[in-house]
């Protein structure tokens, strides 16, 4: 079935090693949806946010490099990490807002025969579901409601803020996880740390930092009876999964929570097999909630 | 309209309540009424013990910082019915990462400590005071210069929610008010003291300083100037500048992030080795990243023309 939208598609470094569960996933669900995701074999890493420290005008010629790529293509970037959403859309703001900026970037990609005009928008999966695609539609094509699941929407900071740059969700009252959430037939749960921070960035720099705040943000939400967390970002759910043990040690308590990539959460509610999803890839098993 | 104030009262000299509970005030609100002003008014016709600060009633001052609804927030710039429209209900508390001394107040003391610890005044050299302040010059440290010190981005900061030694952005973006300012004489001298345990490196990357600062701060923006500036001083022995300095090299050398080269080059060969029973679990999973087999980008000569190109520009930009 054509649903007449295709993108740029921007998976980001870590969903095509680490987390490629999620990028997996996100094609099988895209193809049994219609929404058509063409590759992009020429986009480097956005950064991250580290090569906005090492150089900004380096940050803005890099990122300007992949949007004139999905220029070319006409297409807007489709990502399905969060970070590579707020970076790509804080270089596009800065971009699109000064003309100076723009042709100083451009003099930069000159010397490789690029040009970026400003024209590209940068989306998460979250959002083209939540609204290109619409929750109503994808309600209609879920085949296994996930009634079972008290899931807990873990946004992860780089899809809600800057919301000057992303111009989506709210950051203080974000709908479209737990919107998506109730589309597939689960039931979010509300707690304090669902638009906070996992903590990531500063994982190998200041780890105790980061496992206690992984930590922090799963109690949290256990504490309000989630039965899973579910995340839009890869960053977020190596922290919340791969690193859930770190955090349990640091915190010297038993969590034992299942994560869900959004995209999996979508896949399951589709009726798509643990196999598919990539489940087994998890650290923190999440057999005993699959149905 | 009438609305409910649910406000989290706090007094540990009271003898019958002296652990913190909410109590919750009816409001008359008329269009365009602020945060501040429904709080005078509880005060002044309802009960005269809520203890809160203010003084400006314009986003000058500073002194009106809380958490409205989970965020904060100065009470004089923001309007009651849009809030409560937004968000379906008003809840005021205290700033959050700081102890609350009674009420709304909160003790302010690690907030001028972290600022002190950055020396929020120009230190010039003999050489340096006289540097002409070009329009350019200015631009660069202008927003840094718009804080007033309420405290909203230390309050909102994730990593000081977890870690309280943890310089924070307020203190950090007045570090780059000095920084920056072609005057200073003791920049490089700053920078490696940012660089330091709970110094810069230390911010997670949040975002909260930058979207709660009421006053267009952008703390994280300084952040990411002094950070910029610390490697380009060539401060690069500590995990967060090497952390950065493997990204960058990641890139130019596949286009892509090196994800087994990050955790080595920014920690060492030995600190790496703790890795490996969290490496061996992750193995079993599949999803230990492998180092050296990374495949490049399309166009990767592209990339490094882009680094070479930033690289020429930001040498003739030194010339200058």
């Amino acid at each position: 079935m054509g649903t007449g939208l295709k993108y740029a598609y921007y998976p980001g470094c870590v969903s095509q090693h680490m987390t490629k569960e999620t990028n997996e996933t996100t094609r099988k669900v895209a193809a049994k949806l219609g929404i058509e995701l063409h590759d992009m074999p020429k986009a480097s890493c956005c950064g991250a946010g580290l090569l906005t420290d090492y150089d900004y005008p380096l940050y803005l010629a890099i990122n300007a490099r992949i949007f004139a790529e999905a220029e070319a293509m006409g297409m807007d970037i489709l990502t399905i990490c969060s970070t590579c959403l707020m970076v790509m859309s804080t270089a596009n703001r800065d971009l699109k807002a000064d003309p100076k900026l723009l042709a100083e970037t451009n003099e930069v990609l000159a010397k490789s025969g690029l040009k970026y005009s400003g024209k590209v928008n940068v989306k998460q999966l979250l959002w083209v579901l939540a609204a290109d695609y619409g929750l109503e539609n994808l309600k209609k094509q879920v085949v296994k409601p996930l009634s079972w699941l008290k899931a807990a929407p873990f946004y992860g900071c780089h899809s809600l803020r800057p919301s000057d740059a992303l111009g989506f969700d709210d950051p203080e009252k974000p709908w479209s996880l737990d919107a998506a959430i109730e589309a597939l037939g689960a039931e979010p749960v509300q707690y304090r740390g669902k638009t906070k921070c996992c903590g990531f960035q500063v994982d190998i720099v200041a780890e105790k930092t980061a496992e206690k705040m992984t930590g922090k943000r799963l109690l949290e939400g256990k504490e309000r009876g989630a039965n899973c967390f579910v995340t839009p970002c890869p960053f977020c759910h190596i922290n919340l999964d791969n690193y859930q043990g770190l955090a349990e040690k640091a915190l010297d308590t038993k969590i034992g929570m299942p994560v869900f990539h959004f995209s999996q959460l979508v896949g399951l509610a589709l009726g798509m097999t643990p196999q598919e999803l990539g489940l087994s890839r998890h650290l923190v098993s999440p057999e005993k909630i699959i149905r | 309209m009438k609305i409910q104030f649910r406000i989290r009262r706090y007094n540990p000299n009271d003898r019958n309540a002296p652990e913190p509970y909410y109590q919750a005030y009816t409001v008359e609100v008329a269009l365009g009424m602020t945060v501040l002003e429904a709080l005078l008014k509880i005060s002044e016709e309802q009960d005269s013990t809520l203890s809160f600060r203010k003084s400006c009633r314009s986003a000058i001052c500073g002194s009106c910082a809380m958490t409205v609804n989970g965020f904060s927030r100065l009470a004089c710039n923001l309007q009651v019915l849009p809030e409560f429209q937004k968000m379906g209900g008003m809840t005021i508390e205290p700033l959050a990462n700081h102890r609350a001394v009674k009420d709304l107040v909160v003790d302010m003391t690690p907030f001028w400590n972290k600022m002190e610890k950055v020396n929020p005044f120009l230190m010039p050299t003999e050489k340096t005071a006289s540097n002409a302040v070009s329009a350019e010059d200015e631009e660069l440290i202008d927003q840094s210069q718009k804080c007033i010190m309420c405290a909203c981005c230390n309050a909102e900061c994730n990593a000081l929610e977890i870690d309280e030694r943890f310089v924070a952005p307020a203190a950090l973006a007045k570090a780059w008010r000095f920084v920056g300012d072609v005057r200073e004489g003791h920049g490089v001298k700053r920078l490696e003291r940012l660089s330091e345990e709970h110094g810069m490196w230390d911010c997670v990357r949040c975002v909260h300083c930058t979207q709660y600062c009421p006053k267009g701060v952008a703390p994280l923006k300084q952040i990411e100037r002094l950070r910029s500036a610390a490697m380009k001083a060539g401060i690069l022995d500590n995990p967060g500048a090497k952390h950065v300095e493997a990204m960058a090299e990641s890139v130019e050398k596949f286009g892509r992030l090196d994800e087994a080269a990050m955790t080595f080059k920014t920690l060492g060969f030995l600190k790496s080795l703790g890795k490996i029973p969290l490496g061996i679990r992750m193995e079993l999973h599949g999803k230990m990243p492998h180092p050296y087999i990374v495949p490049q980008i399309e166009g990767i000569e592209e990339v490094r023309e882009i680094y070479r190109e930033a690289a020429a520009r930001e040498k003739e930009k030194k010339k200058e």
